[in-house]
């Protein structure tokens, strides 16, 4: 990854959440597609964003809501 | 158990019964994954409804019931962490903005492209775990709750009593650490 690449790939996270212009995105995407390093990067995010949603949430164990439902009568 | 409301009058103990139906898991889920510790996230979580029932009256529908929840769990499992001395980092030696060591990890190698079957392996999902621990505190809260449990920004932002602005730099800086560190769960997984 070249230094100068350093400045779009801060911006990674503001593409994936929505919070960028259109021609902000656009110039980012652009750059995604010509330069391998940061598109690997940009897909590894994407692999963790799926991991993630892909991933079991741990469930509140009975007896942590039984003392709490006991708490709130 | 469900419970019927009878209206926005609905007292305190019902909206919050309610809230321990609909949310109960997904706060479990976070503190669990603050505190990394069952015992500690039990806590946090009683404590939290025992709060939220005592200043009800301060919650005034500003956000929702489950963001002020989550505040309150938020501040009880760090104020736990705290107790208990079980961080070297607290939230608060997080700073802002990025800088050349998030540069540096941004320039790690990719992944080496795992085959579908170990990159989406229940092993996989166990090191992410394991590397989600190794964030700091507030890395953790903002990784959790945007990435793994799909909360907007700027109600992670509420929760956490930050901007929009500084919960991304938490979470880009939390991707490119579990980046890292799950390339070396794929090291020596990935036929050459």
């Amino acid at each position: 990854m070249k230094c100068d690449c350093d400045g779009l790939v801060r911006r990674l996270t503001e593409l994936h959440d929505g919070a960028l212009g259109e021609g902000d995105c656009a110039a980012i995407e652009r750059h995604l597609e010509e330069c391998a390093d940061c598109g690997a990067l940009h897909r590894d995010f994407q692999d963790l964003a799926r991991l993630c949603r892909e991933s079991d949430r741990p469930r509140m164990p009975l007896a942590v809501r039984r003392r709490i439902e006991q708490a709130l009568k | 158990m469900s419970r019927s409301l009878t209206g926005p009058s609905a007292e305190p103990r019902e909206l919050l019964f309610r809230a321990l139906d609909e949310h109960g898991d997904r706060l479990y889920a976070f503190a669990l994954r603050m505190t990394r510790d069952p015992d500690l996230a039990a806590d946090a979580v009683q404590e939290a409804f025992a709060a939220a029932l005592r200043k009800f009256d301060t919650f005034r529908g500003e956000s929702n019931i489950a963001t002020w929840l989550h505040r309150i769990v938020y501040t009880k499992a760090v104020d736990l962490i705290r107790q208990r001395g079980k961080e070297t980092s607290l939230p608060e030696a997080d700073d802002g903005g990025l800088g050349p060591e998030d540069d540096r990890l941004a320039r790690t190698p990719a992944w080496a492209r795992p085959p579908d079957e170990i990159l989406w392996s229940s092993q996989t999902r166990e090191a992410l775990q394991a590397a989600i621990k190794e964030l700091t505190p507030l890395q953790r809260a903002v990784f959790t709750l945007r990435e793994m449990d799909g909360m907007p920004t700027d109600e992670v932002a509420s929760v956490l009593g930050l901007e929009p602005g500084t919960v991304r730099v938490h979470l880009h800086r939390a991707r490119l650490r579990l980046r890292a560190l799950l390339a070396e769960h794929f090291k020596g997984r990935v036929p050459t």
